[in-house]
């Protein structure tokens, strides 16, 4: 498929423009998934896959199609996140609880108890995801949120392959820590309750 | 394998990527270590996890306004691209100009050669000797040759169209007795992703003049085209020459079922025209 992306967007390139529509029907459910999983924000998301599409309009010239056009447009995509960023004077959108629950996914777990508690689980790790720093999120929404290959992380990040991989593992551990911290931090409050009787 | 490089593969192990060998020593290894056999189990499902998160869902869709903001960005973008004012002579001047540094080096160097070349062959001591032989102008006429020979080579093996295209067009520019030029022409004739590239490498094709290695490589060359465009330019390259020995060639075209109808109508008319 890369392939066949690569080439149209060489034809973008030359003059026709109107090949972008196949692009973005192909990547604009993808890059708006990075997009939430990296800000917590459906709006500010949409707005920034608008703007990844119209920069590819823009700076369609730069285009090598020797490169690989996932790479170039995450490489995007990370240029449009970090001025929107500035824009706003903060790195970090904050979690919007609402969001987390519209963005729940169906649930096919058996049983109500198992699935309320395998809910609960998930809301932790997203909550300890969003507490890691932005690059180590990012490497762990792009792995595997968007389900990215290692060697195309590293053309999208400037870096080594091997570097990608040491990066991941060492966000997985980081991730774990997160994880146990914020399991820690809901004990003294699940305990209060069960003291209350709630 | 040891603990440390069991770490370094711990990222690939969660993405299922291992190859077999390195899979086996990975597994090797977390069977006899405790440690990364924990870390690797812990780690791994969390891995897991992950994919399950909100957010990292595939259900999680964007809001159907998004598409139509985007067609009507398209659409702009494309009307204003119509209405804008056709470039100048300077602009398609200045648009051939490579935009990789190489390249830029090479035309560079290129044009430096040539220009030394110009003003030696007009400096005014050399007025009314024209027909003198002269090795070092010869000298100079070959290294620009060459080096127009080797940036036609080289671009015709580009990712981009557009710079293949800039190959074929200085591939025309090389003499009609350069048999790698030849080649090349010919590899892209059969070969090249782009049609409109396709068909420029035909045209280049037809100063090189009927040889019965060309005739034969163009005759394969239409069998293999899946183009009847392409095809069809072929059988005209075959007319411009005037080569009456590929007559039979032709009538075997025209009669082949396997080639699309309109080029083994043209293939006829091709006859026609070679035995006037």
């Amino acid at each position: 498929m890369n392939g066949t992306d690569n080439a149209l967007m060489a034809q973008v390139s030359n003059g026709e423009v109107a090949k972008l529509a196949v692009l973005f029907e192909r990547h604009h459910r993808p890059l708006f998934r990075y997009f939430v999983s990296m800000n917590r924000n459906r709006e500010l998301s949409e707005d920034l896959v608008q703007d990844v599409f119209f920069r590819m309009l823009r700076y369609r010239a730069s285009y090598d199609p020797a490169q690989s056009f996932t790479a170039w447009m995450y490489q995007i995509a990370r240029n449009a996140s970090l001025d929107q960023a500035q824009k706003r004077k903060a790195e970090v959108v904050g979690i919007d609880e609402r969001e987390d629950r519209r963005m729940e996914p169906v649930s096919s777990a058996p049983g109500p108890e198992e699935s309320a508690a395998k809910s609960q689980d998930l809301a932790l790790l997203r909550r300890a995801l969003d507490r890691l720093p932005a690059d180590k999120r990012e490497l762990l929404v792009l792995s595997r949120f968007q389900n990215i290959r290692y060697e195309q992380i590293a053309e999208i990040l400037g870096c080594e392959v091997g570097t990608v991989k040491v990066r991941v593992f060492r966000a997985m551990r980081a991730l774990e820590q997160a994880y146990l911290a914020v399991t820690e931090e809901g004990r003294p409050d699940m305990n209060r309750d069960a003291a209350n009787g709630n | 394998m040891n603990c440390e490089e069991t770490k370094l593969l711990l990222a690939e192990y969660w993405s299922e990527s291992l190859g077999d060998e390195q899979e086996l020593a990975f597994e090797t290894h977390i069977a006899q270590c405790d440690a990364c056999r924990s870390e690797a189990e812990r780690l791994g499902a969390m891995w897991k996890s992950l994919a399950l998160i909100p957010g990292s869902s595939k259900d999680f869709e964007p809001g159907p306004g998004m598409r139509t903001r985007f067609y009507e960005t398209l659409g702009a973008y494309r009307q204003g691209l119509e209405s804008a004012p056709r470039r100048g002579f300077r602009e398609r001047i200045l648009a051939l100009w490579p935009k990789q540094p190489a390249w830029q080096m090479a035309a560079g160097f290129a044009l430096l050669v040539m220009g030394v070349g110009i003003g030696y062959a007009v400096r005014p001591e050399l007025q009314g000797r024209w027909e003198a032989p002269n090795s070092e102008l010869a000298q100079l006429r070959g290294e620009v040759s060459g080096m127009r020979q080797m940036v036609a080579l080289s671009l015709m093996q580009q990712q981009s169209a557009g710079e293949r295209l800039r190959g074929v067009s200085y591939a025309v520019q090389a003499p009609a007795t350069d048999t790698q030029v030849l080649s090349a022409l010919l590899t892209t004739v059969n070969q090249d992703d782009s049609v409109g590239v396709r068909l420029y490498a035909v045209d280049a094709l037809h100063k090189f003049g009927a040889s019965p290695v060309t005739r034969e490589a163009v005759v394969q060359s239409i069998r293999k085209q899946q183009t009847p465009l392409v095809q069809i330019a072929l059988i005209d390259l075959l007319v411009d020459w005037k080569d009456k020995s590929a007559a039979p060639e032709l009538a075997a075209l025209a009669s082949n079922e396997s080639i699309d109808s309109a080029v083994r109508q043209h293939a006829k008319w091709a006859i026609g025209k070679l035995q006037q």
